[in-house]
Formats: C-alpha cells, structure tokens, sequence
C-alpha cells in the first residue's frame, strides 16, 4: 500500500515539484517575516540578570569629590602628549602607574596589512588583588585614540585615576588590569593575542601576566569637554561573537538605575521603545554581526571567550562628568568582582532591540533557518525534477521484468542523472574562490580599487565564459541537466553552509541568504531569454559586489575601504567573513549565473538540449 | 620545679593575694611529684622589615623543643598534645603543614624570609615522612593523619586524596635527624589543595598550638581581621627529631611560622574609615610644580612619602607583654622583636616605654627588643620624606608561570624561570603536580634557553615523569635543571584537557579547577664563581585556574522534564488502552433514569436485610 504513494507520484511529478517550490517560497516569507515580528513585545523579551553573584548596582560608589581634581590633572597629562608617538606615550604612562604602585608591562607590536603597517606600543598596569592568588583578573581597557582616531582625553585620564582609586579598596578578589592601548584596533589586539601567547613574530610578549580574565570594559571618552549626554554600550565582536548578555545587562542597569545615565545601543540615541526604533537597533546590530569586524577595543577580547563591552560617552550637552563615569565603571567593576565564577548563566547569542529588551536564539533562529530551508528545498527540487535527467531511458522489458521478480517497483527507475559534469563546475567554482580571497588579502591599498575593478569586469564574463565553454564541448542532451544539477549542488551546500552558519553568526547567515534568494528562482530557461536577462541582471544586483558596494554607501565609505577593512580583519582580527563571502557565497553566485547564462548562450548557439 | 615556681611566684607578686598564693604554691610544691622539671624550651621572635612599596613583613617565629623520649611516652609539656597524639598514633616522623594566601611579590620584595622555606604554595600544602612498613601501609597512615589535622585544622586537608598525593623523588629531603630509625622505612608523602580558602578558622587552633594561645607574646598581634587583610600571609608548622651529634640525645622540634606582607597605606586607611572613600581636598598631596597646580587640578605625589606607622596601628593593639615561656630560659637576654631597616631610618624609630634592647649581633641595619612580663611593647615610625628605600635581597631565582592558548580542548602551561645572577648558573629542581584531567603530552615537554647558549646542551639534566591514572592519581613531573646567569630558562608543554562526569563536577563547575603551585627547589650548592653557600631554598609559583569543558547543567534537567512528559503521556495512553475495555455501542445496556432509582433502591434494601 505503501508503495503506491511514489508510483503515483512518479506519474505525476509536476505535483511534487509545485509543492516543493511552494514550500521553498513559503518557507523565505515566513523566515521574513518572522525577523519583522521580533520587535514586538509577545515575541521579545525583557532583559534581567540571570547571574546572581553580580548583584548590579547593588553597593554604593564612591569614585568623585576629589578624585576629580585628579582625573582633571591626569586629562591635562594625556593632553600634554596628545600627538606624541606611541613610545614617549607609553613611557610617560608607565611612569605615573608606577607610582601608583602597580606593575607595568609594555608592548610593542606591529601587523602588516593590505600594504599597511600598524604598530604602537601598548602599556598595561596589574593591580594585585590585596588577597588574590593570581587566578582571576578583570580588565579596564582605554584606548590612547579611540575608533574613530580621536584622542581618548578622558577615559585615559579616568582610567588613570581609577587605578590610583581601586587600589586603596581591599575587597578585590580578582587582579585588576588597566591597560592604555595605542589604538582601537590593532592594540587590544596584540595585547589579548600575547596574554594568551598566541602571537605572531611582531608582536612582543607580555612581561607581566595576571590570571585567567574573567571581563573586560573599555572606557572611551574623548575629547576635550568634560560633560556628556548619554552612555552609548558597544558590545559586538570579532566574527559576530557577543559577550555574555549578562555584562551588558549590568552596565545598563547600573548606569540607568543606579546613575541615572541613559544607555544607548547601536548609535540610536533617541530610542522611544517603539517597534520602528526596536527593529532599527536589531538591524543595525544585525549589520555590525553580519560584518564581523571590531567595532572597539573589546570586540578583540571576545573570541577569546572573555566577554566585554565598551562604555563611550556621547553627547556634549548633558550634566554627567568623570564623576558619574568614574562610579559607574567603579560599580561594573563591584559586580564583575563578584562573580564567582565565569560569565556562563545569561544568552551569548541574542539581539538587542532596546537596553532593556531582546530575543534569544530560539526565537530569532527559525528566520534564518527558514531562508536556508528555501534553497535546500530548491535544491531538493531541482534533483527531483526529470530534466536533470540525462541517462537514456531504459527500455520497457527491463523494467517489467524488474516488477516481476521483486513485485517492486523501483522508485528511483528511469534515465540516469550524469554527476561529474555538474559536480566538477561546483567543486571547481569553489575552488577558484580562493583566487579573489587570496588577491584582496595580499593587494596594496593603492591598487585596492583596480583590481577590484578588475575582479568585477573578470566576474561578470566569468559565468558566461564558463557556460559557453560547456555548450561547446558537452554533448547537446546532457547540457540542460548538467546545469539543472550544478545549480541543485551549490544550493544545496549553500542551504547547507548557511544553516550551520546561522548557529554562530545569525545576521551574516541570515544577510546572504537575503541577497541569495534570486538564486532560487533564477533558473536556466532556454526557451525564453528575455526572462533569462531579467534573471541575469537580477542576480548581478544581488552579487557580492553588489551588497560590498551597499555596505560601503552604509558606512559612507569608498569600496577600498571596505576592502581594506577587509584585509585587515583577516590579517589582525581572524576575521572570517571575507573567507565566507569569497568561498562560499561568491561561487553560489557564480553557479547561479552560469545557469543563467547558460540559456541565453544555448538559444544563441542554438543549442536546445534534449 | 624551681622554675615553676619562680614564675608562678612572679606572676602572683602583684595580686593582693599574696600569702595566700604563696600557701597555695607550697601545696602545689608538696602534691606534685618532684623530679618534673620543664624540659621543653620555647622561643619566640617577631622580625620586622619595611619592604618597598610601602610594605612591611612581618615574620612570626614560634619554636620549642623537647626531649623524645617524654614525647614518646605521651608525656606532652609545651608540645601542643592534640597534634602530638595525630603524630604518634599515624607514625609521622616529621610533618610539614602549610596554609598559604596571596602571592609573594619577588620582584618588588625581593627574596622570601626564611629562603622560602616556611612558605607554601597558594591554599594548603602538606608533606610528611611516615614510617611503614610498605607503601600500602603508609598511604593508610597518610589518608589518616590527613583526616586528623583536617579536624585539628578546621580545613579540607581529608579531601587529599590519592589523586592529590604524590611521591616527590628529587625535590624534598628530610631536614630531621633518624639516627635509629631505618630510612628505607621512611615515606614521603606530598599533597596540595590550591583551592582551599585559608582564614580565621585555620589561625584559631594554629594559636592554641602555641604555650601562650595568643594571649601573650608576640602572638597577641595575630589577629584574623589584619592576617588576612595582609597582601602575602603563610603560615606553617614544622614537627622534625633533632639529634645532637655531640650527646648522641634527641629532641622533637614543633616550629611554627607566620610570616605576613602588610600593605601599611592600606592599614592605616583601615584604622581610619573602613570605606576607602575619596579624601578630603584638603588632604591630597599634589605636586604644586606643575604648571596647572590649582584647586581643580591636583597630580598626586603621595608615594613620596613614607607613611608613619606604628605596630598599634597597623595591627590594631600592642604587644601585651612576653610570653612567661619565652622569657626565663637563657641566661642571656632573648631577641624578642626585631627589625631590619636602613641605618638611618632606625634612628628615627621610637618604641612605646621600657622595651630593653636586645643585642643585634653587630648589625648596623637591625635593631632588637626583649619583651617583658606584662609590660605592653609598641614600635612606631615617624614620616620620611624622601622616602628611604628599603633593604631588598636579591632573590636566587624568579619564577612565574601561566597557562597558553585557549579553548576548551587543549592548552599549553609555560614557567619562565630566570636567574639574575651575572656570574653563576643555578641547579634547580621543578616539581609539577597535575590534577588526572590535565593530562601534559610529555613529547611536548621542552626547555629554551635566552639568550640562546653557545653549546646548544640540554639544561634539562634528570626527568622523573609518573604519568596520571584516571580518577586514580594525578601527574607527577620533576626535572632537575640547571638555569645559566643572567637568563631565562622557559619550560612549556601542552596537555588535553578530560571531559569529567557529571557528578565530577563541583558545584562551581564554570569557575574553573585550580591548579597547585609549582615548586621550584634550588638544593644546596656553592656558588661556583665565589664559592659561597647557598643555602637550600625553595620557590612556589602561582596556582592556575583550569577551565574544562563544561555541561549545562540545566540542561540534564530539561532532559529529565522532557523525557518525564513523554513518559507520562505515552504510559497514560497506554494504560488507557490496556485498561479500558472497549465495546459496542450497541452492546452497552441502556440505563435511564427509571433503571438508575431503581437500582439504587435495591442497594438500599439489601443494606437493610444484612
């Protein structure tokens, strides 16, 4: 009984082939609008502390009244050296933790990337817990010149001051590390790479270590002006790694709570809690996770597994000073010198919409799941279909005599599907990927454009070069399976790839899914080519280039930019996403188009297939 | 007698009952048999050394003696009984205990008191020489005499179990005399808890091992509130036979140390306000040369002093007086209380009334005090500015080591030992004891020497290994070295980290497991260059804290909530179906209301009959 149900179908596949590109179909709306609904409140949560040692907010700080006359003193310091290199810097700041009676390590290091070299000299300080064993430490981190090149006047002074300040407190279970680095980017960086002696030849090791480090938070307060606004709380990492939601839970609790400062997430500084304001957040973090690049000194730290957020002030027209900063950090600090043991209680995978509101992974997962079900269904599909059939059919007397001696009928009967043709252009697509990977991460800045350029000319001729060459040699009756089932392949390992992917880094997953949807409806159809062209021209609005050239206008930067952010990345962060987008998502498209292309070069050499 | 009664004469002189004392010793002097005679003498001695950075050590030394004889006729004068008795009845020949908390900061202190031989590694550490007659034996005897002190302590020393014991080879040697005892009979045992918390309820029977308990004597200072405020406190008890050579008679020694770093800005801040809160504006020490000096700005100059103290404030009260057993014995006037110091900081010194110096043995930069009966004592410093650097002795060797790499699956352990002598290499013993989950590969095991020798020969000299048994025994690894002047000797291996059992964990799993100390061992030798002695010295590193792999251990719970539902609705339905009897509709007898009275009626009447 059973075994009619495929007899039937066979009979009638048009049916299942429907279904499943209805299901394909269905299966992208639903994982759209899912991540629509999040914002709202029956699909969000409130966010609350799920580690109870942490106790946030929970003791009173006393960082201010004439500690403040200190940290103006320190600011007039870092003011003095303001354009000093990065030696006469890090001396000068060894000094003054020195006399506070703290040890002192400094390092140099230098990375190379995209023709560029980054060095500078970090200078760390280790504050001993009063009774500690060297077990556990805890970071304050100010970069000299924050994200954006500007001197970090105050969180340098501040830090300065604190580590005067927490050394007189004698509850400290955990060491206590301030570390000054000489950027934003590469610093931390080096420093967190030879804390764990994981570092390259340029990179110097540390003479003075601590313990295991249990959380990390970056101060950044630039400029001359005292007074700030708001408390703006950076928490993405390297790779679309987050710290653990508890740390950020903290911060904002104690700041709002406790100091009365308001929190912003995602450089939203006017958020109303509204669903237009709380899907903009989400998205904006979305984009910051899909990049994978450091977006401040702790997105270095993250990978590590050592959670840490940056607290940066904005705004010049408020009432909050050092003062308010100085205790929450101080008050931060309480907490995380609470814990007992490692961050592990709270969500590391989530998105924030609001401070006080986010979905975890159970929630927002199905949507980018749903995206890479929609292409394993196409694929499915596509292998279903008889037309990426190839095989000669086999003759009828076989076949009865087949359902004679087993009384079965064999599902899978009728002509062969030819694999080697079809797996070869996929696998060797993929291959060729590994060129514009390696090109963009050996090329100079200088050249970054041209050969990017030139990479664009060489991907859009690519594809048809390929699909020509194929209907020059193949056989005319294998072609149009041979195409059928190359694109089935790469968008079954692109289904595949992207929904491993959307485990550990949602929003990249979730974003070339997005962009690769066309691939599943762009098909090769040689009967028609208008249609074709429309899918061609579809397809190379939704290339790579095409989202490089989107992110680009996003952040108001030129495409070398991004590339040499790109290229940095790789080389000083281990950023992945280039090796994402180059060997994965890049031949998907390629394959995507060849399939496209593919009709239009049959109808011209008049090759229809069988 | 005669000194009994001396002393108790002495101590009776200024009660008001005076006669009736003296009838009352007449009693005692005729009631108690008259050959007992104290035999057993007691010295103690407080040494005092301002260390740099505002530190000073503080090392309490107990020690008595007595004849071995009476010890092993269970007949106990100042030897404390509770630990006599553990020691005779688990046959113990010598018994090294440790509690140990914070670190020793070698750099800036310089070489340990005592050449490191009272200090122990981070938590408590314990080795012994016990006699048996096999190893079996003596294991028993050991888990024993660990159950015994565990209760006399107050500490969690029954939880050094096999897999916490080892068998050092090369690194420990007995420091008592056996001429009788037959040395083959002789096992060492060696344990370590890193991770126990040492605090008050370990100082509390350590001084009632004491003759005074605390209540006289320079053990009245030792107090739990300040012992473990200190930035480094160990404490230690040494029970070993020592013979004369000339007499051929022997004595059992209990010496008991504590030796304690306070951070004296730290104290007196304490004596002041517990709240280490931002001092008055009035009270910061700013540096009037800069040239922004104002009321706003203040650069702090407070370490250009060197604080005042005194022994009252730093340990809140004075000595009450000598301890009446450590007063009469020699002849001679004892050193009670000494203090090492630059000459010209002792000038400045003031103690508090009727302290007789002691002699200093021709010391310049040391002065010493004999404690009276009853006669309080106090020391105090004035202000010094500038400030005087203290005395600092060159330690041997500096050691330090960390954990590398990250991850959940592997690491790597790297010890940097350096050796600052210019002229002389120094031999040295590293001993490794690894719990069973941290399993070091040992072809990974290697030694670099900076800067590179010359002749490229192998520092390592000897290796013993005793690789671990799971949940059995840990890892032992020693290797006698040899470190070249003026270099670093780096050893690193890597090890894999065990997945435990559930139940393996502890209930702070995601803290992490502490890792013992290393204990470097420097044996004695002379120096090659001089040919001055070194006495044997040893050296303890930092524990590690190990992060394993962990469950989430909510998740088991999930499971169990889950599997239950299913369980609860897959037997309910099937116990529906075994149970229930099914039947026809139609086969089921109508029963309508008339049928329904009429039956309950019947009951009715039957009830009635019976």
């Amino acid at each position: 009984m059973a075994l009619r149900v495929p007899v039937n179908l066979r009979k009638n596949l048009s049916v299942v082939l429907y279904a499943f590109q209805g299901l394909s179909f269905l299966a992208v709306i639903v994982g759209l609008a899912s991540l629509l609904l999040l914002p709202l409140d029956e699909y969000s949560r409130r966010t609350y502390i799920s580690e109870n040692a942490l106790l946030p907010g929970q003791v009173h700080a006393y960082f201010g009244g004439s500690e403040q006359n200190i940290v103006r003193a320190f600011r007039r310091e870092v003011d003095l050296l303001g354009n000093s290199t990065s030696d006469v810097v890090a001396e000068r700041m060894a000094e003054i933790f020195r006399s506070a009676g703290l040890k002192v390590g400094k390092q140099r290091y230098s990375y190379k990337a995209a023709g560029g070299e980054y060095t500078g000299e970090n200078v760390y300080a280790v504050l001993h817990a009063p009774r500690g064993d060297a077990t556990e430490a805890i970071v304050l981190c100010a970069p000299w010149r924050n994200i954006d090149h500007l001197l970090n006047e105050g969180g340098v002074a501040l830090t300065l001051a604190l580590s005067r300040y927490f050394k007189r407190w004698s509850l400290w279970s955990k060491d206590i590390i301030f570390l000054i680095s000489s950027d934003a980017r590469a610093g931390p960086q080096a420093w967190v790479d030879a804390y764990h002696d994981l570092h390259g030849k340029n990179i110097q090791s540390l003479s003075v270590k601590s313990g295991a480090i249990q959380g990390v938070v970056v101060v950044d307060y630039p400029g001359a002006y005292h007074r700030f606004e708001s408390l703006h709380i950076i928490y993405d990492g390297i790779n679309g790694q987050l710290p653990n939601l508890d740390l950020i839970n903290t911060a904002v609790q104690i700041s709002r709570d406790q100091m009365g400062l308001r929190t912003d997430l995602q450089e939203m500084w006017n958020h109303d809690d509204g669903y237009r304001h709380r899907l903009r957040t989400m998205l904006r973090g979305m984009v910051n996770q899909a990049l994978g690049h450091s977006t401040g000194p702790h997105s270095s730290f993250i990978p590590y597994h050592i959670d840490a957020i940056t607290l940066a002030t904005h705004g010049d027209g408020g009432w909050h000073d050092e003062g308010s900063l100085g205790r929450t950090v101080e008050s931060v600090f309480r907490s995380l010198n609470n814990l007992l043991e490692h961050f592990h209680q709270s969500f590391f995978f989530y998105l924030l919409m609001a401070p006080k509101r986010f979905v975890s992974i159970g929630t927002y997962l199905p949507a980018a799941m749903l995206l890479a079900v929609g292409l394993t269904l196409t694929a499915i599909r596509l292998w279903v279909d008889p037309r990426s059939r190839s095989g000669e059919e086999k003759k009828e007397e076989e076949k009865s005599e087949k359902v004679k001696e087993g009384g079965v009928v064999a599902v899978d009967g009728g002509p062969k599907r030819e694999l080697f043709l079809p797996m070869s252009i996929v696998i060797g697509v993929h291959f060729c990927g590994v060129i514009p990977f390696a090109v963009f991460n050996s090329v100079d800045y200088k050249s970054m454009s041209s050969v990017f350029y030139i990479f664009i000319a060489a991907s859009v001729i690519l594809p048809t070069l390929i699909s020509i060459l194929i209907t020059l040699t193949a056989s005319p009756h294998r072609l149009l399976p041979a195409f059928h089932l190359s694109r089935c392949f790469s968008l079954l390992f692109l289904g595949m790839f992207l929904s491993t992917l959307a485990t550990l880094n949602f929003s990249l997953s979730f974003l070339i899914g997005l962009f690769s949807l066309p691939l599943t409806f762009a098909r090769t159809t040689p009967d028609s080519v208008p249609l074709a062209l429309v899918n061609s021209i579809l397809l190379q609005l939704t290339s790579p280039f095409a989202a490089l050239f989107v992110v680009a206008g996003y952040w108001g930067l030129g495409v070398e930019d991004i590339l040499k952010e790109a290229s940095f990345g790789w080389w000083v962060w281990g950023m992945w996403t280039p090796v994402v987008v180059w060997c994965v998502w890049w031949p998907a498209w390629v394959v995507g188009r060849v399939s496209v292309d593919s009709s239009i070069v049959m109808a011209v050499m008049g090759k229809r297939g069988s | 007698m005669t000194l009994l009664f001396a002393r108790s004469h002495q101590w009776l002189t200024s009660s008001p009952l005076k006669t009736f004392s003296r009838i009352l010793t007449l009693l005692l002097l005729i009631t108690l048999p008259g050959n007992i005679v104290i035999a057993d003498t007691y010295k103690e001695k407080l040494d005092l050394q301002p260390l740099s950075g505002q530190f000073l050590l503080a090392s309490f030394n107990f020690q008595s003696h007595g004849p071995i004889e009476a010890f092993n006729k269970q007949m106990f004068q100042l030897f404390p009984r509770s630990l006599g008795q553990i020691l005779q009845y688990t046959h113990t020949r010598e018994l090294h205990l440790r509690f140990a908390l914070g670190r020793w900061d070698s750099e800036l202190w310089g070489a340990q008191p005592g050449d490191g031989q009272n200090a122990g590694g981070t938590g408590v550490e314990t080795w012994a020489w016990v006699e048996a007659d096999n190893d079996v034996e003596a294991e028993a005897r050991w888990t024993s005499l660990n159950n015994a002190l565990s209760g006399l302590f107050c500490a969690s020393l029954n939880f050094i179990d096999s897999t916490r014991t080892i068998r050092p080879v090369m690194s420990f040697n007995p420091t008592g005399d056996y001429p009788t005892t037959n040395t083959s009979r002789l096992f060492l045992l060696h344990g370590s808890l890193p991770k126990e918390p040492v605090c008050t309820e370990n100082l509390t029977p350590f001084l009632k091992l004491l003759p005074c308990k605390g209540k006289s004597g320079i053990s009245t200072l030792l107090d739990g509130h300040k012992l473990f405020d200190a930035s480094f406190q160990s404490m230690s008890i040494d029970v070993r036979p020592i013979c004369s050579p000339h007499t051929g008679t022997c004595d059992i020694e209990i010496q008991q140390t504590i030796d304690m770093v306070l951070d004296i800005s730290r104290s007196l801040q304490r004596k002041d306000s517990p709240v280490p809160r931002p001092r008055d504006q009035h009270e910061l020490i700013c540096d009037t040369s800069k040239p922004y000096a104002s009321n706003e700005y203040c650069y702090p100059m407070d370490n250009s002093i060197d604080l005042p103290w005194s022994l009252s404030d730093l340990f809140g009260r004075t000595i009450s007086g000598g301890c009446p057993f450590a007063i009469d014995i020699p002849a001679e006037e004892t050193q009670h209380v000494c203090i090492r110091a630059p000459e010209n900081k002792l000038k400045t010194m003031e103690t508090l009334e009727l302290a007789a110096s002691a002699p200093t043995d021709g010391q310049p930069d040391q002065k010493c005090y004999m404690l009276r009966e009853n006669v309080p004592f106090d020391l105090s410093f004035p202000k010094q500015q500038p400030p005087i650097s203290p005395l600092r002795q060159e330690p041997l060797l500096y050691a330090e080591r960390s954990f590398t790499g990250h991850g959940q699956e592997h690491g790597g352990v790297k010890t940097v030992l350096r050796n600052p002598n210019p002229n002389d290499p120094i031999e040295v013993v590293y001993l490794e004891s690894l719990p069973w989950f941290m399993k070091p590969y040992l072809h990974t095991f290697k030694a670099q020497v900076l800067p590179v020798l010359s002749g490229g020969e192998d520092v390592i000299s000897e290796l013993y290994y005793r690789p671990a048994l799971d949940r059995k025994r840990g890892t032992q690894l020693e290797a006698k070295l040899v470190v070249p002047p003026n270099s670093v000797v780096i050893l690193t291996y890597d090890f894999e980290k065990a997945v435990l059992r559930y139940t393996e964990y502890p209930p702070d799993a995601n803290r992490g497991f502490d890792v013992a100390s290393a204990i470097i061992t420097i044996p004695p030798q002379k120096r090659r260059s001089d040919g001055e002695k070194i006495p044997a010295t040893s050296i303890r590193t930092t524990s590690l804290l190990l992060s394993l792999p962990t469950p989430d251990f909510s998740m088991p719970y999930n499971v169990i909530i889950f599997t239950s539902t299913i369980m609860a609705l897959a037997f309910g339905s099937i116990f529906n179906l075994l149970v229930r009897r099914f039947v026809a509709v139609d086969e089921v007898q109508r029963v309508d209301l008339k049928g329904k009275i009429r039956g309950l009626l019947g009951k009715l009447k039957k009830g009635k009959t019976e």
